[in-house]
């Protein structure tokens, strides 16, 4: 019965499969069509995706290049640190692991990890985080060894700029930075090379050489796990064979003209003193030495300034940010005599036997000129004016010529009043000042009187330390101004010379040899004679040829500069400018040298020791025959009778004129109040 | 009973010989359909699981792990096979009150792994109840509707005491909590329910108060990580890198397999880690992966073909006990494999529920198994006896 029963309930049942293989059918039409729509008309999107899911692109940084000095010292270079990063999103679930292990090996305690991680915490979890910068080897060793235990943990390799010489020649090495919004687009103009986090150069050669000194960044292509872990190269990887790769180009070594041997010597004659020293070859306008003081150490700038260091390079007085060889002018002062006598001697006003009379002072209209030898010079000629630089001669010259024109021609002739187009950025052009300069200037009519103070380089006539050097490197080799060069070659890595740098004549200056020949006794003299304003500053041995200069800064009363030690006694930053330019050895002459000591008061003492260390350095380093110490004994003894003589006989001479036993200061280009 | 022994297949004397000839032809008669579509499927699993486990190159041991337990599988599939269906259906309640004790011993001492405690450790392995209540619910019902003689569908009160039969195990699963597996068994005991034919007016009903509890239950019952699930299945760019990711990494995995797929072992997706649980939930995208459009076919077609065979068996069934019990293990097998390629195909939220034969997992291949067993035993019954 209810067998019965359950058959017709069966028969019921058995009706209503009906149903269950409509919705069979429905389901596997369902999955059919997403396959379809999965594999068919989305699989080579999907396709695409899981490449890109698998595949990272890694960053290969390309170094930089080095920069070297003329014999291949390394003065910039660039060293590895390594960071260690954990990138959140991989550590998730792994936390309680990774951490311990990582605070094992780093010896940071859990607690500090974690306290970095939790900062972080807004930020995407896929960005790195810092736990660390400048790991050790050992460390770096360990972490490498566990990492496949401890996901989302990764060392950044990071290549530090440094400059191995730390503050010395800052201003011309120069430094980099991170690329910021305003120069993002300049340096992308071409082709997109940069990207915002990239670092460029941002000052001196850094900035000047940067298209060749950066690299191209290379690409990796890494096969990583989900949990962004790179998996094993080489035959490990089954998925992808081999890891393709866009070697990185890296950037070319610079070779400079630079000798860092002067510039260590011209560092440490500075001291602390505040200046500059550019040094170059005047054969070929190689820059041998280039230094701006006080300075700063560009390794700190390429690393992320500390903002206090910042704030003291900003408001120190002395101005270490600033390049004082391009990017600062100066009165030139006495230096600037020697365009006044070519002028002379060229436009016809003086000769070599011309003679003018020095009792102290004239009288120019209703002013008094002083000369800085209170008493007077007595009769000069122009070799004797240039050696003891005596400012009545060089006024009495500058009234004989028919307008300052003349002098600007002549200094424009020499290199003065432009840029000298040596390849560095913000060098400017300084002044040198016409008749038509000021009208236009200052809408006023030049003043004969103006003429006089332009004559012993005051006044409006402003030079830069590079123009200066240029100018006695041209004066050296006897009137051919070379464009002053820093960069001699570029190099690959292998040490290929890729490009070279030579000597480039800007122009030739016509001078007869006469007029040179004077001008070089008197510069002779400076050094070489008793007389001369930096006889102690001479080189037994190495004759040397230069002259000295005081340039004012403020105007000074007459009376305060004829006391005893007047300048040190007025404040710093009124006390003159001390300069120095020159060159050695006098004949044929390898190097030409122009210093600047700012409120150093005096020429000879107070610049001349530097230049004197750069070009003893530089004559012993290159010419040991000749100026080693032991070939210059040995030569001296053959000469030192003869030496003995001619200092007997300037002795004498020096009782007549007791003031110039020191050497003083050289000019005072004194405009006094006019008279009432 | 002891006449259908196949351990005595061994002869022992002649007239055991004798017997032998006869148990050949009815061994030949048997149908070993959903046995050979159960091997099939299992070999294609097992390959694919030792694709899937590869970690650097090296084949982890799960493959072995499985096959082990498709061995005892089949031992316990011989034995089944000599027991009368009867003697299912009078064991029936006593393996789901056994079951409902090993659910609350999980709860008690089992085994927490990701936050959920579903295993009770024996040993080096851990075995899932939950799993295997899957056919006990089966058995539980089939058995409560053999006896049950309601006429003319079934009311409130008729449904009582079998929805009853199900939230007990369901309310034990969820406490685990295995969201997967009891969402299985609410759907299992449903669709018998609904085979059972429901009144038109409770049907309606309950349909209005399921729409209205839905968005409550959504609110208050499920954890954050539940509802985050839900929330990315609905928009899974919503949190690429967090609970959409899975979804995501499964729908690329699949998709990218395009018509070929992109080679046995090759498949990045899963050799990456990119995708999750691939060797148990996701090991459909492996497969997709690796073997593209057509593959995919063909697993599709096999478990068609299984399930087809499984209705036919029910629907062959000539007691009411069998049918329904071949019924419910055929609605077993079907919603998991609707719901798991629906999960890893991006049709339906992300829900922890094994793939049959494919997925990695003792407990679930051995209930498979058994199940397997079972509906052999139904299919073959009248052979048997």
């Amino acid at each position: 019965m209810a067998f019965l029963g359950q058959e017709q309930q069966i028969r019921e049942y058995q009706e209503r499969f009906t149903y269950l293989y409509t919705v069979l059918f429905i389901v596997i039409i369902l999955f059919l069509s997403r396959l379809v729509f999965l594999q068919i008309l989305n699989g080579d999107k999907m396709r695409r995706v899981s490449e890109e899911n698998r595949i990272r692109r890694i960053k290969i940084s390309s170094p930089r290049g080095m920069m070297l000095d003329r014999n291949r010292k390394i003065l910039v270079d660039n060293h590895p640190s390594f960071d260690l990063e954990i990138i959140p999103q991989y550590l998730k679930q792994y936390k309680n692991e990774v951490i311990p292990l990582l605070s094992k090996i780093t010896r940071i305690p859990i607690s500090d990890i974690n306290e970095i991680l939790e900062k972080s915490e807004d930020q995407p979890s896929f960005i790195p985080i810092k736990i660390k910068t400048d790991l050790t080897r050992d460390e770096v060793a360990e972490i490498e060894t566990w990492k496949i235990s401890m996901p989302g943990v990764q060392i950044q390799e990071e290549i530090k700029r440094t400059n191995i010489y730390k503050d010395i020649a800052a201003h011309l090495l120069g430094y980099i930075g991170e690329v910021n919004t305003i120069e993002l687009p300049l340096l992308n103009k071409k082709n997109s090379l940069y990207k915002l986090g990239d670092t460029t150069g941002k000052f001196g050669l850094e900035k000047e050489m940067e298209k060749v000194l950066r690299g191209v960044d290379g690409e990796k292509i890494v096969e990583v796990d989900a949990l962004g872990r790179i998996k094993l190269e080489k035959g490990k990887s089954r998925v992808l064979s081999g890891t393709l790769e866009k070697p990185a180009n890296p950037g070319k070594n610079l070779v400079l003209t630079i000798d860092q041997d002067l510039q260590l010597a011209a560092t440490k004659a500075f001291g602390d003193k505040t200046g500059s020293i550019v040094a170059i070859d005047p054969r070929n306008g190689e820059v041998l030495a280039m230094l701006s003081r006080p300075a700063f150490d560009p390794t700190e700038f390429s690393r992320g300034i500390p903002i206090n260091v910042w704030n003291q390079l900003l408001t120190n007085e002395n101005h270490p940010l600033m390049d004082k060889t391009i990017q600062d002018h100066y009165s030139p002062g006495s230096v600037f005599k020697v365009i006044t006598a070519i002028a002379g001697l060229e436009e016809g006003v003086i000769d070599e036997k011309t003679k003018f009379h020095c009792s102290g002072s004239i009288k120019v209209g209703n002013r008094i000129y002083h000369c800085h030898k209170k008493h007077g010079h007595g009769d000069m000629n122009v070799i004797s004016a240039i050696t003891q630089s005596c400012d009545i001669f060089f006024y009495r010259l500058s009234q004989k010529l028919k307008s300052v024109d003349e002098l600007a021609k002549w200094a424009y002739k020499f290199g003065l009043g432009k840029k000298t187009g040596i390849q560095l950025a913000r060098e400017i052009p300084g002044l040198v000042p016409t008749e038509e300069w000021k009208k236009k200037r200052f809408n006023q009519v030049w003043n004969g009187g103006e003429t006089l103070s332009v004559a012993i380089g005051q006044s409006f006539l402003l030079s830069t330390i590079i123009q200066l050097a240029n100018l006695y490197a041209t004066l050296a080799n006897g009137g051919t101004q070379y464009r002053p060069y820093v960069v001699k070659s570029v190099e690959s890595i292998e040490g290929q010379v890729l490009q070279e740098f030579g000597p480039e004549t800007v122009q030739k200056t016509s001078l007869s040899p006469k007029t040179i020949e004077l001008i070089k006794q008197g510069l002779w003299g400076v050094i070489n004679s008793p007389h001369g304003t930096a006889f102690a500053q001479r080189l037994p041995g190495m004759d040397c040829v230069g002259k000295t200069g005081s340039a004012q800064v403020v105007r000074i009363a007459a009376d305060k500069l004829f006391k005893k030690g007047g300048c040190e006694s007025m404040k710093y930053n009124e006390r003159q400018n001390a300069l120095f330019a020159g060159y050695a050895p006098a004949k044929n002459p390898v190097i030409a040298v122009t210093v600047i000591a700012e409120h150093a008061c005096h020429g000879g003492t107070g610049a001349g020791p530097i230049a004197r260390a750069v070009i003893k350095t530089y004559l012993e380093k290159y010419n040991p025959d000749i100026y080693s110490e032991k070939a210059i004994t040995a030569r001296l003894k053959g000469q030192q009778k003869v030496i003995e003589q001619s200092q007997i006989s300037e002795e004498n001479e020096d009782s007549i004129s007791t003031d110039e036993t020191l050497p003083l200061p050289n000019t005072h280009p004194i405009e006094e109040m006019p008279e009432e | 009973m002891t006449h259908t022994s196949m351990e005595s297949a061994i002869p022992s004397d002649d007239s055991g010989t004798q017997r032998l000839g006869m148990y050949e032809e009815e061994l030949k008669k048997m149908n070993w359909n959903l046995l050979i579509l159960e091997v099939i499927l299992f070999g294609i699993g097992v390959w694919n699981l030792i694709s899937a486990s590869t970690v650097q190159g090296k084949a982890m041991g799960l493959y072995k792990t499985q096959l082990l337990w498709f061995g005892v599988g089949m031992i316990l599939t011989a034995l089944l096979l000599l027991i009368h269906c009867s003697t299912l259906s009078r064991m029936a309640y006593v393996i789901y009150f056994a079951n409902l004790v090993l659910l609350i011993v999980v709860l008690l001492i089992g085994r927490s792994s990701l936050g959920a405690k579903r295993w009770i450790s024996f040993g080096s392995f851990g075995v899932q109840p939950s799993e295997f209540m899957k056919l006990s619910m089966v058995l539980c019902l089939a058995k409560y509707f053999e006896t049950d003689r309601t006429v003319g569908g079934y009311g409130f009160k008729e449904l009582l005491l079998p929805t009853f039969l199900m939230i007990i195990p369901c309310g034990l699963i969820i406490l685990e909590p295995d969201l997967g597996t009891a969402m299985i068994i609410i759907l299992i005991g449903l669709s018998m329910l609904l085979f059972m034919k429901i009144q038109p007016k409770t049907l309606l009903i309950l349909g209005t108060c399921a729409a209205i509890a839905l968005p409550l239950a959504y609110q208050f019952a499920l954890k954050p990580y539940q509802k985050q699930r839900v929330i990315s299945f609905i928009d899974p760019m919503a949190d690429p890198k967090g609970s959409g990711w899975n979804s995501l990494q499964s729908k690329i995995a699949i998709g990218s397999g395009k018509l070929f797929g992109k080679g046995y072992r090759k498949g990045t997706q899963s050799q990456l880690n990119f995708l999750p649980e691939h060797h148990t939930d996701f090991i459909f995208s492996v497969f997709g992966e690796e073997h593209g459009f057509v593959g995919c076919v063909i697993i599709l077609s096999l478990y068609l073909a299984f399930l087809l065979n499984g209705m036919s068996v029910a629907y062959q069934s000539h007691d009411k006990f069998g049918l329904l019990l071949a019924l419910g293990i055929i609605m077993s097998f079907f919603w998991q494999i609707f719901i798991n390629l629906g999960m890893v195909m991006g049709i339906l939220p992300i829900v922890g529920v094994p793939l049959p034969f494919m997925s990695y997992g003792g407990s679930s291949l051995i209930t498979s198994v058994l199940e397997v067993a079972i509906l052999t035993n139904i299919a073959n019954k009248k052979l048997m006896f």
